[in-house]
């Protein structure tokens, strides 16, 4: 590589470095810095931080029982995309690979439609059937579960295929198993980065949705804050970057969890 | 096997493929890749129904029985070990399917190892073995069953050509130990001669013939037979009363189709002798050590000619030579018009 195309990527990183964290470090000086933006000056640059703005949102009821919420629809999103989808995906790939393109395109669709027309349309059919179900804020693990498909789905049949499932499928299949021992034992304890990785997309999905919430009218995490933010601006700002941290780092467990076993998030179809 | 049809949409896999195989015995299907030996192997094996026809193990119909009732051993030509057990427990699993109390497991286990040459590495996962022995323990994982039938699909086609040879001659060891009957599909000829008692050769969905190696070598029924396995000249052939004249000599021969007059014959049954005034050219000359290998022009046709290295002249590129009908050839096969 000459000098000149160096320079030009390094430039270009430094640029590229300074769009992310710019915005970010303003967050956090607006956040935690208690000194008006017109009276900073380099010598008042370390003056006047404090967290105990964020500290107070902790202690706020409504943002626990948010957050509480928030966290159990992490939680059961979770377990009901591994219980639908890890048997789904792995009976396409081993008993018929035809569909698998089918597979590909359905689980693309809960990106094309919008959640206002998904939310619109469930709402209408559930409200006059089922009304209890609208109400409980749980309501919204479906939702969930549908939105992180494109991701948790490619995951899962990343694995799969990354596996060779359908032959060690078949291998197990001469010796005699049956297709449930076959994914019990043999399937899903080698998949196990795959299921790693859709439940870390699947958890970060989560904690980030508000459409639907919004929509919805429950207040989890995503909702409070934005409710929070109108009426406390700076303390909103510094609960907003809390959450950041903590998707990066379920993201990051994530990913150290799957480079001990060799893979990365790419190598999970990613 | 027999009366087998299997179509897969408009391609046809099989057609009246029929296959016997004795017990004890070791077939090889070898074909060129499209030709159905796969899909005869995975219909036998359960994976694929046939349109029609019947598959019988020792007199039983098991043409609709389900895979895991078959009582096979499988090898197959991906790495197939579980990824999640070592070397010992994925040969333990197929004996705990078969529900084998633990004292036979171990025994059978600790045999099969010994057989297969890999009680050392038992106890190693799969990512840590060598294709080799991967295949190994595939092997040893078929066999734990006891199983009526072992399938081994281009078993070796994974592995490098010094492996491969070692394997293939173990393969053959183990099974004739066991004496279990077996179905290996290949698209290596030379693999297929080497371990077979016979061979079927197939083409275009058909066994075109199936022979014990030597037989399939010299007397091929047909000119794709002649041409698949090993190298074939075809020269033609003039009658001579009941006999042909080929090259310099006139020998019985026996023609594959009726009116058939090309005679199939074998580099290694051609003599080349260097001789100033001879008709024919000398091309190409490859060493191959124990062999070498002539490339003639003989009035127009391009022979070869596999002359054992310790009696060949010595002629080069441009020499004129003759080439001429090893005397030792008593028999030949005609094929084609």
């Amino acid at each position: 590589m000459g000098v000149g195309m160096k320079v030009l990527r390094a430039i270009f990183l430094i640029l590229l470095g300074l769009y992310f964290f710019v915005p970010l470090l303003a967050m956090a000086r607006f956040a935690f810095q208690s000194v008006p933006v017109v009276l900073l000056t380099p010598e008042k640059l370390l003056e006047g931080w404090s967290i105990s703005g964020l500290l107070e949102v902790f202690g706020n009821p409504e943002f626990q029982r948010a957050t509480l919420i928030s966290l159990q629809l992490m939680v059961l999103a979770i377990v009901l995309t591994l219980v639908l989808l890890l048997p789904l995906a792995a009976l396409v790939e081993i008993r018929a690979p035809q569909l698998r393109t089918l597979m590909t395109a359905i689980t693309l669709l809960p990106w094309v439609v919008p959640p206002v027309a998904l939310v619109v349309g469930v709402a209408a059919t559930f409200r006059n059937t089922v009304p209890w179900f609208l109400a409980s804020p749980y309501s919204l693990v479906p939702f969930y579960v549908l939105w992180a498909l494109p991701f948790s789905y490619r995951a899962l049949d990343a694995g799969l295929r990354s596996i060779g499932a359908r032959t060690l499928y078949e291998a197990a299949r001469v010796m005699g198993a049956s297709t449930f021992t076959i994914i019990v034992r043999v399937i899903i304890p080698n998949m196990i980065g795959a299921i790693i990785a859709a439940s870390v997309l699947t958890a970060a999905l989560v904690l980030g949705e508000f459409a639907f919430a919004a929509l919805l009218l429950k207040e989890t995490l995503p909702t409070f804050m934005a409710e929070f933010q109108r009426s406390e601006p700076r303390a909103g700002m510094a609960l907003a970057l809390a959450v950041m941290l903590l998707t990066a780092l379920i993201i990051w467990i994530g990913v150290r969890a799957l480079r001990k076993r060799g893979m990365d998030l790419q190598a999970a179809g990613v | 096997m027999s009366g087998i049809r299997k179509e897969f949409g408009s391609t046809v896999a099989l057609s009246d493929f029929t296959l016997e195989i004795e017990s004890g015995e070791l077939v090889c299907l070898l074909g060129p890749s499209g030709c159905g030996k796969t899909t005869a192997l995975r219909i036998l094996a359960g994976f694929e129904k046939a349109d029609s026809g019947t598959v019988t193990v020792g007199g039983e119909d098991i043409t609709f029985v389900p895979t895991p009732k078959r009582q096979f051993g499988m090898v197959f030509q991906e790495y197939s070990l579980f990824p999640n057990m070592t070397g010992r427990e994925n040969v333990e699993f197929a004996l705990k399917l078969r529900k084998a109390g633990s004292a036979e497991r171990k025994d059978t286990i600790d045999r099969l190892l010994e057989v297969t040459g890999l009680t050392q590495h038992a106890d190693k996962y799969p990512h840590q073995m060598s294709g080799g022995q991967r295949q190994r323990v595939a092997l040893a994982r078929a066999l734990a069953s006891n199983p009526r039938v072992l399938l081994l699909d281009e078993p070796l086609s994974a592995l490098d050509a010094k492996v491969r040879d070692s394997l293939r001659e173990e393969i053959r060891r183990v099974q004739r130990e066991i004496g279990v009957t077996t179905l290996f599909v290949t698209h290596d000829q030379h693999e297929a001669l080497a371990i077979a008692d016979r061979v079927g050769v197939m083409s275009h969905g058909r066994l075109e013939q199936i022979d014990p190696p030597r037989a399939l070598y010299e007397q091929p029924d047909s000119a794709f037979v002649a041409g698949f396995v090993g190298t074939v000249n075809r020269i033609p052939a003039q009658a001579d009363g009941d006999r042909w004249r080929v090259l310099n000599r006139s020998v019985p021969g026996t023609p594959t189709v009726p009116g058939a007059t090309l005679a199939a014959i074998r580099p290694e049954q051609i003599a080349v002798d260097v001789d100033a005034a001879g008709d024919d050219t000398v091309r190409e000359v490859v060493f191959l050590g124990p062999l070498t290998r002539l490339t003639v022009d003989h009035g127009g046709t391009t022979l070869i000619a596999d002359l054992l290295t310790s009696e060949f002249g010595g002629a080069a590129t441009g020499d004129r030579v003759r080439v001429r009908l090893r005397d030792d050839v008593d028999e030949i096969v005609l094929i084609e018009g």
